[in-house]
């Protein structure tokens, strides 16, 4: 796994869903279980605020686009 | 009459005055070029009519005429609305003149009529003639072929610099409602007249020296349905902008049908005031598109966005129902296993009133394993208790 730095939003997204269908299959190591979901929390958490970020950041871009005076 | 005695010239002139008189004393209805037109302060028009090869161009006949004041008011009129062409040099017409001869003026012709869809049909032809030869060089459509600038605002404009064309064209680009910049610049041209054919190919060369400067090339010209028009059939002025390297668009005030300027021009315009709204209707139309691109992005970014939610919560959502699906089924084993081994314990089967005999510490399995005499230790479910063997019999049929 990539440390939290480095990994982008798609690479969080796709190791959260390899861990939900080790989970899901349930053959899960249970000495790994709790560091898988403490893995998975802190993925989640990554994801959530680079969510919230982007998602602040895209709101204010389409404010001035929408704002933006007619093309000339 | 004596033919020896010598007569005076006016003598003379007055014979061929009479003789011409007498015989040819009817209106003749004759074709001709007008090759100078010349109108008085009384209000009489004096011409000169040629005839011209129409190979060579050499000269072939010619004649004075006179056209009196009481016929010119109306027929100057009559000719120009009929034509939309000043009576004027140049023009091919067909006159109804009587024969004159005066001692001291000679010969003029004496025009009583004018007939002018003759000179529309010849203008017709003559026209006719240039578009059939920039079909055969194949340049007709050359200019018509160029892509016309999406975005219309580095505009070079030929036009007369006193014409109100210029002046309507620019303030209706100026006054645009969507606020959209122009960059008009004006190349001065003769607009009427014989130097309009080579005031536009000036203009033209001027333009295609910094022809990076442009997006196209507008020729406008205010004024109405009476003006001039023949000044743009001609197959140079034709030829020239078939050819030029960027779209011409034509806005020269006329209804009748097309000049063959027109005819070359990428697009034409009726008017100096629909060149212009024909350009902001072309920027109009790339602002449309990008609006739309604008409301594309937006809502593409928002779906996605929102599917990245969607994704994300569902995960949160499920992750704990996982884990402690995980965990049940590992407890469920657990349980499992222990019931296995719990039915796998001794005290279980002692508590069924099965016993089991040691002997020296030793599991007994077998009577061979004990000797009669031996004491054995005998373990039920609640305690043991001690025995001597006194006999043992081993089934036969047991193997």
């Amino acid at each position: 796994m990539k440390t939290k730095s480095n990994i982008t939003y798609n690479e969080a997204i796709e190791r959260l869903d390899v861990i939900m269908s080790q989970i899901n299959a349930g053959n899960v190591d249970i000495d790994k279980l709790s560091s898988l979901l403490s893995e998975a929390h802190e993925l989640i958490n990554f994801c959530r605020s680079r969510l919230y970020k982007v998602d602040e950041e895209v709101k204010k871009m389409i404010a001035e686009i929408d704002n933006d005076t007619p093309v000339s | 009459m004596n033919n020896n005695e010598p007569l005076s010239l006016y003598a003379l002139n007055n014979i061929v005055r009479n003789v011409l008189a007498e015989n040819m004393p009817a209106r003749y209805w004759v074709v001709a070029e007008l090759s100078e037109v010349r109108e008085t302060a009384a209000g009489h028009c004096y011409i000169e009519l040629v005839q011209r090869d129409e190979d060579t161009n050499e000269m072939l006949a010619k004649a004075r005429g006179t056209i009196w004041s009481r016929v010119y008011t109306l027929l100057r009129p009559y000719f120009l609305q009929q034509t939309g062409q000043p009576f004027a040099v140049g023009l091919k017409v067909l006159l109804q003149v009587t024969i004159g001869f005066h001692e001291l003026y000679g010969f003029a012709l004496d025009v009583c009529d004018v007939e002018p869809s003759y000179t529309i049909g010849d203008m017709a032809r003559k026209r006719q003639l240039i578009i059939n030869r920039l079909v055969d060089e194949g340049v007709i459509n050359l200019n018509r072929e160029l892509p016309f600038p999406q975005l219309p605002q580095r505009i070079a404009v030929i036009s007369s610099s006193f014409a109100a064309g210029y002046g309507d064209f620019c303030h209706q680009l100026q006054n645009n409602p969507y606020g959209f910049v122009f960059y008009p610049h004006l190349f001065s041209s003769p607009m009427q007249g014989a130097k309009v054919e080579q005031g536009i190919i000036d203009a033209l060369n001027s333009i295609a020296a910094n022809i990076d400067c442009w997006d196209l090339v507008v020729i406008i010209r205010g004024g109405g349905a009476t003006s001039e028009l023949s000044c743009f059939d001609t197959y140079d002025l034709a030829n020239n902008c078939a050819q030029f390297p960027l779209p011409i668009v034509t806005g020269i005030g006329h209804q009748r049908d097309d000049t063959v300027l027109d005819i070359v021009a990428h697009t034409r315009a009726k008017t100096p005031t629909a060149a212009a709204e024909l350009l902001i209707h072309t920027m109009a139309q790339q602002a449309a598109i990008i609006d739309d691109f604008k409301q594309k992005v937006v809502s593409a970014v928002v779906n996605r966005m929102e599917s990245a939610r969607m994704h994300l919560s569902s995960t949160v959502r499920q992750l704990p129902v996982a884990a402690k699906l995980c965990l049940q089924k590992h407890y469920h084993r657990l349980e499992l296993f222990e019931a296995e081994v719990k039915a796998a314990s001794p005290r279980r089967i002692l508590s069924l009133g099965y016993s089991l005999t040691t002997c020296n510490g030793v599991v007994v399995r077998s009577v061979d394993d004990v000797e009669p005499g031996a004491e054995v230790v005998t373990h039920i479910a609640d305690g043991k208790f001690t025995s001597t063997i006194n006999n043992s019999i081993k089934h036969e049929n047991k193997e």
